[in-house]
């Protein structure tokens, strides 16, 4: 029996997307800029220069980076963010 | 594009100058090659999904995120289409223009810029190998596409260095 106060959750889905970090996954492309993408990492996750460069770097060179891991709802915004600014991005979640 | 400058013009403004007749021509199919936007090939470029497999997700972002972006690209095209009317001779450099604009307008012309060279390396199959080619004949739609997307970068590489001052 449930106490007084508690608030069950029947949602068992979305109790484990909060509970289960979630990645942002930046993908290569042939066309940004390499200084492009460096300034959008720098504006959205407010990443300072060296970092946004080295994760610019991982994904010119490795096809993908993981560049953000966190909670579900920040994911998405992150990956709204990365979208407006036309870099191909997806959330998945953390294995 | 040796005279090709980024200047602040006054409070608030900024000018692009030194433009020549190649660039300006560039610049000029920039509306053109936004319209197409939403052509087949091109739309899921610029709009993707939010995961690999979630098609639930997909979905709703489709729903309700892509109409926004959509949106905000669509803005940004017009207001650089509304800044190249202010198109003028450069008087320090023969045949060549300049176009002054609102600061602020800074990000609509990167936005503007990384649409038209992504839009044209989807309705052209653009791959890094074509990037990567030294020479081009521009009677070839797509060595002209190629040709674009490198000019448009070089002008977007200098704004991209203006927003980092």
């Amino acid at each position: 029996m449930p106490q007084t106060g508690t608030v069950l959750i029947s949602d068992t889905k979305s109790k484990e997307d909060l509970d289960v970090p979630w990645n942002v996954i930046v993908l290569n492309d042939p066309i940004n800029l390499m200084s492009y993408v460096t300034m959008v990492f720098q504006r959205v996750f407010g990443y300072p220069r060296h970092k946004a460069e080295t994760l610019m770097l991982e994904v010119h060179h490795k096809g993908r980076s993981l560049v953000w891991s966190g909670g579900r709802e920040q994911a998405e915004l992150y990956v709204h963010q990365l979208h407006s600014y036309q870099l191909l991005a997806h959330l998945e979640r953390s294995e | 594009m040796k005279h090709l400058r980024v200047q602040t013009d006054g409070p608030q403004r900024l000018c692009l100058s030194g433009l020549d007749p190649v660039l300006l021509d560039c610049l000029q199919s920039l509306p053109d090659i936004l319209a197409q936007r939403d052509a087949p090939g091109v739309r899921h470029r610029l709009f993707p999904d939010p995961t690999v497999a979630d098609t639930e997700a997909n979905n709703d972002w489709q729903r309700l995120i892509t109409p926004e972006l959509h949106h905000l690209f669509a803005a940004a095209g017009e207001t650089v289409a509304c800044d190249l009317a202010t198109l003028a001779p450069d008087r320090q450099h023969k045949n060549h223009f300049r176009i002054t604009f609102a600061a602020d307008h800074l990000n609509a012309w990167m936005s503007a810029l990384n649409q038209a060279r992504l839009v044209l390396a989807e309705l052209f199959s653009i791959t890094d190998t074509d990037m990567n080619r030294p020479d081009f004949d521009l009677d070839q739609p797509k060595d002209l596409a190629v040709f674009r997307i490198h000019i448009l970068g070089y002008l977007l590489q200098l704004f991209v260095e203006q927003a980092s001052d």
